[in-house]
């Protein structure tokens, strides 16, 4: 029965020590996030007009929608909690 | 966040919103209020302080505070209006079948029993009235009755709304949609206004926006019936005495208080192109909008500043009035 005790003792012990170690192994030869990282960066990136000055914002006065006013003044449309009211007679 | 409750009272749907703390009992008191004005105003209830001072033609009647001051004010619109306005009119509402209440003739299918009298009597002026201010009292001239309707309708919407204000800090309230808000929502949006296609009232037109003030509208397509071969609707012209002939199918007016805009809407939509110089040559606080036989909106220079551009047309808002 001691033998049994022993036996299992080492076999628990010898099978943690190869787990361990197997894992080690297995994290050490797995591709790094890193790695995936840097081949992506090395695709070209999209290129950006440079933004217009912001006066240009304030003062257009046109349909096009870049020359619109940065802080509109036309309110805020919704259609929520106090969009019930309606008129047309009664 | 805007609470609401909705229900029915003047023969319409009343609609009232708050936000606050305090907004359900201020909604709760304000019910109770334009029901309690309901049995005062009303033509159609024979107990209101309204019918019984019809009753009493030719006689001096003591009069409440209230319905002097709705008797004064239908005075001056009389006058503002050279006559268009006119709260006189009832006999000739009765003549063409309007002598009960609109759900009471939707129940008889919309039909409207012919005058028992040949020809249509004829009635005084409505300055004919003689109006005790310092005592409150009232006498109105033989064979008058008069009928406080809309601006009825208008003057409990301004007395309602300033009584919600008193426990939440933005409200709205709408009778048959003469809204009037005050106050701002403190989420920073304006008000919003579905204004219904005359046509068709499940469409809407377009939405109109509001940050605080009245809006009020007239229709020749809402109240009517037919009486013998005839369609009639409840917009009496007092220069022919019969349903109007308009231009427009309706008119909306924003204004800073009902009772103007559910006045002026009236007229508006009465007077048609011919009189609205006449009628807007002193009222420059009025905007209005309206719509004609095809659906087109025109109105005031500056009546795009309440409407939506985005608003798409023909939208149908289905919530049933």
């Amino acid at each position: 029965m001691k033998l049994v005790k022993i036996g299992l003792r080492v076999w628990i012990t010898i099978a943690s020590v190869f787990s361990f170690v197997g894992g080690w192994i297995m994290l050490v030869h797995a591709p790094k996030p890193y790695q995936s990282f840097q081949q992506d960066a090395n695709t070209a990136l999209p290129t950006l007009e440079p933004l217009p000055p912001l006066s240009q914002f304030v003062f257009g006065d046109d349909n096009n929608f870049q020359n619109q006013p940065m802080f509109n003044t036309q309110p805020r449309q919704r259609f929520g909690s106090n969009s019930f009211f309606r008129t047309g007679g009664s | 966040m805007i609470q609401s409750i909705e229900f029915r009272s003047m023969n319409t749907t009343i609609m009232l919103a708050a936000e606050g703390p305090r907004a359900i009992d201020g909604m709760q008191a304000t019910k109770m209020f334009i029901e309690e004005c309901e049995q005062r105003f009303s033509r159609f209830l024979p107990a209101s302080e309204l019918s019984a001072l019809n009753r009493s033609a030719g006689e001096w009647v003591t009069v409440s505070s209230d319905l002097m001051d709705m008797l004064q004010l239908s005075m001056n619109y009389y006058f503002e209006t050279k006559g268009i306005f006119d709260p006189s009119i009832l006999t000739e509402l009765k003549w063409i079948g309007y002598d009960r209440s609109m759900d009471d003739i939707r129940i008889n299918n919309g039909r409207a029993p012919l005058p028992r009298a040949s020809k249509r009597a004829s009635r005084p002026a409505f300055h004919e009235i003689n109006l005790d201010l310092t005592n409150c009292r009232v006498r109105l001239p033989y064979s008058m009755e008069i009928d406080l309707g809309g601006i009825a309708k208008g003057w409990i919407v301004d007395k309602a709304a300033h009584m919600l204000h008193l426990y939440a800090p933005a409200c709205g309230v709408s009778a048959g949609g003469d809204i009037l808000f005050i106050g701002h929502p403190e989420d920073g949006f304006d008000w919003d206004v579905f204004l219904e296609d005359p046509r068709d009232s499940m469409q809407m037109l377009c939405q109109l926006h509001l940050s605080s003030g009245a809006v009020a509208t007239s229709s020749v397509m809402k109240r009517t019936w037919s009486q013998g071969e005839k369609v009639r609707h409840h917009l009496i012209d007092p220069r022919t005495g019969e349903s109007a002939r308009t231009d427009w199918l309706s008119v909306t007016v924003v204004t800073p208080d009902a009772i103007t805009a559910e006045v002026y809407a009236k007229v508006i939509l009465i007077g048609g192109e011919g009189e609205l110089s006449n009628l807007l040559r002193n009222r420059q606080d009025i905007t209005f909008i309206a719509v004609d036989p095809n659906g087109n909106l025109l109105g005031s220079p500056n009546h795009k500043d309440f409407i939506y551009e985005s608003t798409d047309t023909n939208l149908s808002i289905g919530v049933p009035h």
